[in-house]
């Protein structure tokens, strides 16, 4: 059996910064990618924006990723495409992988592991839109994948249920592509989406967005014909009366973002509920020794600068990883958090570059982000203010904080002013 | 008066423009490159676009393109029609020039995605 | 079996004044009238009934919210099958249709089956729970009660040979109320002894509780039946038409009967959109057209009530949550004629929660409504806790065809003589349907015998080969299959582990269906958790390859279902 010391899945922005950031920490590292192309989500996403933080310069999703793909192929990693992971089983010392692909199935070892394995659409039954079951109902990412991609026009006239990035920017791609949007309808009274995407997506094209309404059910035998529009109450329930028909061929969706954790489910890896991703500790280690997490697998990140960001540090902390006590202090995040991640630290390793991510439950102006040991403040910063869509990022020193196994860690957001 | 929200940082100031031409008066902003943006977008607004571009090869049906460098607002549907009349015969590299001076702006239609290349390169290990 | 239509009449009276009247006509009890709601009908038809009777109501009330009902016809017209002569005409692709057809396959016939849809097991047949049934609820003197425990007997073997997943993973019915425990013993020795559903047991909680430890820690006692099963009921339908075709039927789909010429009490010739056939004998298990089809045929004895229901499919993760079939029974006063819905684990390991049951007068509408999912989940969460509606993946709604009597109709044509009625087919239809297929190909056998003899086809083959399924082999058969085929080792469909190998498989399949649903159907890309987010332009681009045209002529399902409007430039 081939052995490694870290294993990849995944080969979009996450493993492909975790790949060669393991190889560049000296491990002997393989990244397995079931398309036949690596570059993941990002192939498809081939409007700009991308790279801002990291490389100053605003990319399109293909040259983002082709940037790290030329790293990656410079450090000659190894890599295997159209390769799938069907099984994982915990072995003494590590892990086996097995892997399909043309060539047949092949259990390969790893002493640890790296879940990079993105993020899925939720779809509309997820969402319970009611009625036919027509062609034309499409995921946002579906619909780009056809336009984008394989170059078809998924649509002459749709409506867009959901006012995340990806909504947004496929209201925009449509446009362009000659296709009529009739609207933009978010459940919610506040937009999912960045205001830029408002702004350049919808306003530039005319493209309404109305906010607290919701699709409540599709007609249609064959394609899509007509949806039905209700308002939502502040529980987001529709309300009765309000129902409008609109004609259009198609429903896109752009409603929300589930990290993909199935496989680490079967490994025992904890999740958090908030973020939908494993528990990890300041090393993005989860719950499972041996297996690290990063990317959009790990928490939906907002800019494809911090997935590979993180991608890097679980890469590095992969290849020096060494079966080791660990002992886990709990990171707890006050309900003025949407999330936080890390969920614990580990006391046996070093914090004193821990990176935070964390995202408001609301939007928030005029505040103060905290951290907390035993009910005493021992960091703040403030913010102008904070916003769900827009994901927020510190380097904390918590090894300056002096933290043993008892100590009660906290983090919350005070507010003096709500938006 | 219009109102704007601000997209140079994820604050969004909402900004009220008076006034034209020379005399354009921005408030509501809270810092000087949100009254800048204010101008420029009652000025000349300027925006990239990104799309595709068809090809004659059947495992890529189009290629990822933009422009070289920001365009004026008005000019995106001319900029596209101009783009769709176009198709890829032989495969090019990512940054490579795919229509030079569209439109007659200073802006290239350069391709984003070395895809073609890799395709070709296949082709030749079989 | 007299029937007092005075009676009938008084109560009808009493109900809806002079709107309705029946009367006795043919052998079947005619109720006419004038009515504006379908509840109303409905009722007045059930006031007429006689539970399991083989006098049958046909409902000829005017309902003003049912005016203007037509079926659906495939858009579809040529001449394909104009002119055809079959021994055997089987009008409708859901299992009664398939089986029936497969039997028959193994004599030396022309049999011609026809399906209106864009594949098989459209309708109800594709759109239940796949529930095997013990046959708990049923007593003897029924057409239901006597096919149940053959047909349930039969399905290892019919499964076997058509290369078909069935478990036989045990119902329980749930009784949170201790002292119904005697009733309830005494109801299952009845069942057991006299009924002869031999393998109904009763047990305690607490064995339930080992059994099952995910249920309502309130059950004191469950009915227990180990024979129940699953089955994929699509999927038993496509291979059951596939081993049909393989000897020598022909199913011909996007294919509606439009009209009958009958003349002395004969069918003369059927009227479809692709020709005029001439069949020697029909045979009638067009679902709920089935009363249509008997109105073509001059020999309408009976009438359908559509009845929609609604189940709901929870992901694998919650697949772990029980492994049987299950349900809570409250003892109360229940309108609904069928089940009111239980929890089933499925063969492909995900739950399947539902269905209600809603009296309808649209035979054909399968919208979805958050109504029922919210009632039958309310339901199902006194029988496990956990139940949760967020581990819904999807929800589908199907539309049983049952007769008034709510039995089945198994026989030939009361006025017409060449057709074989397979109507009324409700649950537990699919359980009963291999042994009514062999009741029926015997009939129709004599049938045709009486004009000239009917041999046997001696290369009749049992066994049909499904599509390999790789991602439930061992990895040392699964590598020896990519060796031979290296698109086994490509997985399309994430979720489902489905390969590239599997799908050209299913497109070159005896009856091969080239749309999105079709190979959905078939071996479940986009049957999973991400509901073809991921695979759907993948597998569309597979289609379009496979069949050398462009995407965009590529279907979901009919022919107007396009999956994309051509290229964007």
């Amino acid at each position: 059996m081939k052995s490694y010391d870290v294993l990849v899945i995944g080969g979009g922005p996450a493993g492909l910064a975790a790949a060669v950031s393991a190889h560049k920490n000296g491990a002997k590292t393989l990244l397995v990618e079931r398309e036949a192309r690596l570059g993941g989500i990002l192939k498809q996403c081939i409007h700009d924006g991308f790279g801002l933080v990291r490389f100053g310069e605003k990319l399109s999703g293909p040259e983002y990723a082709e940037r790290f793909v030329d790293m990656f192929r410079e450090e000659k990693i190894e890599a295997l495409l159209l390769t799938f992971v069907t099984r994982i089983e915990k072995t003494e010392d590590g892990f086996k992988v097995v892997l399909v692909n043309r060539d047949g199935v092949e259990p390969v070892f790893t002493k640890s592991l790296i879940l990079a394995t993105g993020c899925r659409e939720r779809t509309a039954k997820q969402v319970a839109i009611h009625g036919t079951r027509p062609a034309g109902v499409f995921t946002a990412g579906s619909a780009q994948h056809f336009t984008n991609l394989l170059g078809q026009l998924p649509t002459k006239r749709c409506v867009i249920l959901g006012s995340g990035d990806i909504g947004l920017i496929m209201a925009r791609r449509l446009t362009l592509e000659g296709a009529e949007v009739v609207g933009v309808y978010e459940a919610k009274p506040t937009p999912s989406g960045l205001t830029r995407n408002i702004h350049q997506c919808l306003h530039d094209y005319n493209i309404p967005l109305y906010l607290s309404h919701t699709v409540t059910r599709v007609f249609g035998q064959d394609r899509l014909e007509q949806v039905e529009i209700s308002k939502v109450d502040e529980n987001m329930q529709p309300i009765a009366g309000t129902e409008e028909i609109i004609d259009c061929d198609a429903l896109i969706l752009s409603v929300g973002l589930i990290p993909e954790n199935e496989l680490a489910e079967t490994l025992g890896v904890k999740l958090d509920p908030k973020t939908k991703g494993p528990i990890c500790d300041g090393q993005l280690m989860t719950s499972v020794d041996g297996i690290f997490s990063c990317g959009n697998a790990l928490h939906v990140n907002d800019l494809v600068d911090y997935v590979s960001e993180s991608g890097e540090e679980a890469g590095k902390n992969a290849a020096v990883y060494a079966r080791k006590e660990r002992k886990l202090l709990p990171v707890e995040a006050s309900p003025a958090l949407l999330y936080a991640v890390p969920q614990v630290l580990d006391l046996n390793k070093e914090n004193k570059e821990t990176v935070v991510y964390f995202r408001s439950r609301n939007p928030l102006t005029a505040c103060t982000f905290k951290i907390l040991v035993d009910g005493e403040e021992v960091f703040k910063k403030n913010y102008p203010f904070l916003r769900p869509p827009e994901m927020e990022r510190l380097q904390i020193d918590f090894d300056s904080f002096h933290l043993t196994e008892h100590s009660k860690i906290s983090l919350d957001i005070e507010v003096k002013d709500h938006a | 008066m219009r109102e704007l929200v601000c997209i140079v940082c994820p604050r969004g100031c909402t900004m009220h423009i008076d006034g034209e031409g020379e005399n354009i008066t921005v408030t509501g902003n809270t810092c000087k490159r949100g009254a800048q943006f204010a101008i420029s977008e009652m000025t000349k607004p300027m925006r990239t676009i990104c799309t595709t571009v068809r090809t004659i090869f059947p495992e890529v049906p189009v290629l990822p393109v933009r422009v070289s460098e920001e365009i004026p607002k008005n000019k995106i549907f001319d900029v596209m029609q101009e783009i769709n009349k176009t198709v890829l015969s032989k495969p090019v590299g990512r940054g490579d020039v795919v229509i030079s001076k569209v439109c007659g702006l200073s802006a290239d239609i350069i391709a984003t995605s070395n895809v073609l290349n890799e395709m070709n390169k296949q082709g030749e290990k079989k | 079996m007299n029937v007092n239509v005075k009676k009938i009449n008084k109560k009808l009276q009493e109900r809806f004044g002079n709107a309705v009247h029946a009367r006795l006509q043919n052998g079947s009890i005619v109720v006419s009238g004038h009515l504006s709601s379908w509840a109303d009908t409905i009722t007045a038809c059930q006031m007429a009934a006689t539970k399991y009777s083989t006098v049958h109501v046909v409902n000829n009330i005017i309902c003003d919210e049912a005016k203007e009902q037509k079926m659906r016809v495939p858009s579809l017209k040529d001449d394909a099958l104009d002119g055809r002569q079959p021994d055997i005409l089987i009008i409708g692709g859901g299992i009664s249709g398939v089986s029936i057809a497969r039997e028959l396959s193994k004599w030396n016939l022309d049999i011609l089956l026809l399906e209106k849809e864009a594949d098989l097991a459209l309708q109800a047949s594709g759109r239940n729970d796949g529930e095997v049934h013990p046959g708990i609820d049923l007593s003897k003197g029924s057409k239901k009660h006597y096919y149940i425990r053959k047909g349930n007997a039969m399905y290892d073997e019919v499964c076997k040979e058509l290369d078909v997943p069935f478990k036989r993973v045990g119902q329980y019915v749930g009784f949170t109320n201790i002292y119904f425990k005697p009733f309830v013993a005494l109801y299952c020795l009845l069942r057991k002894k006299r009924d002869g559903i031999w393998d109904t047991k009763l047990i305690s909680g607490e064995e339930l509780k080992r059994l099952e430890p995910n249920f309502s820690k309130d059950f004191k006692f469950a009915i227990s039946n180990p024979t129940s099963g699953c089955v994929c009921p699509y999927g038993l339908t496509i291979a059951y038409a596939e081993n049909a075709v393989q000897n020598g039927a022909e199913v011909a789909l996007n294919s509606a009967v439009l009209s009958m010429k009958v003349e002395n009490g004969e069918i003369k010739s059927v009227e479809t959109n692709r020709g005029t056939i001439y069949p020697r004998l029909v045979i009638n298990a067009a679902g709920v057209f089935s009363d249509d089809i008997a109105e073509m045929a001059n020999d309408r004895f009976f009438s359908i009530h559509p009845r929609r229901g609604t189940n709901s499919i929870l992901d694998k993760k919650a697949g772990a949550f029980m492994h049987s079939i299950a349900s809570i029974k409250e003892i109360k006063v229940s309108k609904t004629h069928s089940k009111g819905g239980g929890i089933l684990h499925t063969v492909h390991d995900n739950l399947l929660v539902g269905p209600d049951a809603i009296e309808t007068y649209e035979k054909e509408n399968v919208e979805t409504h958050k109504e029922s999912i919210a009632t039958v989940f309310e339901k199902q969460k006194k029988t496990m806790p956990r139940l949760s509606e967020r581990d819904i993946i999807t929800y589908f709604t199907g539309v049983r065809a049952p007769t008034f009597e709510e039995d089945f109709i198994i026989e030939s044509g009361r006025r017409t003589k060449n057709i074989i009625h397979c109507a009324g087919i409700q649950s537990p239809g699919l359980t009963t349907a291999p042994a009514v297929a062999l009741d029926i190909e015997k009939m129709a056998v004599d049938f045709l015998k009486k004009e000239k003899d009917v041999t046997r086809n001696e290369s009749f083959n049992p066994i049909r080969k499904g599509v390999p399924v790789l991602n439930e082999m061992s990895d040392e058969e699964r590598n020896a299959l990519i060796k031979q085929n290296p698109d086994y080792g490509v997985i399309v469909c994430r979720c489902e582990e489905i390969s590239k190998g599997e799908i050209l498989d299913a497109l070159r399949s005896p009856i091969c269906v080239p749309t999105v649903d079709g190979i959905k159907k078939r071996i479940r890309p986009g049957m999973g958790r991400c509901q073809g987010g991921f695979c759907a332009p993948l597998v569309t681009q597979i289609i379009a390859d496979f069949l050398g045209v462009p995407l965009s002529e590529v279907k979901k399902s009919s022919a107007e279902s396009p999956m994309t409007f051509g290229r964007t430039k």
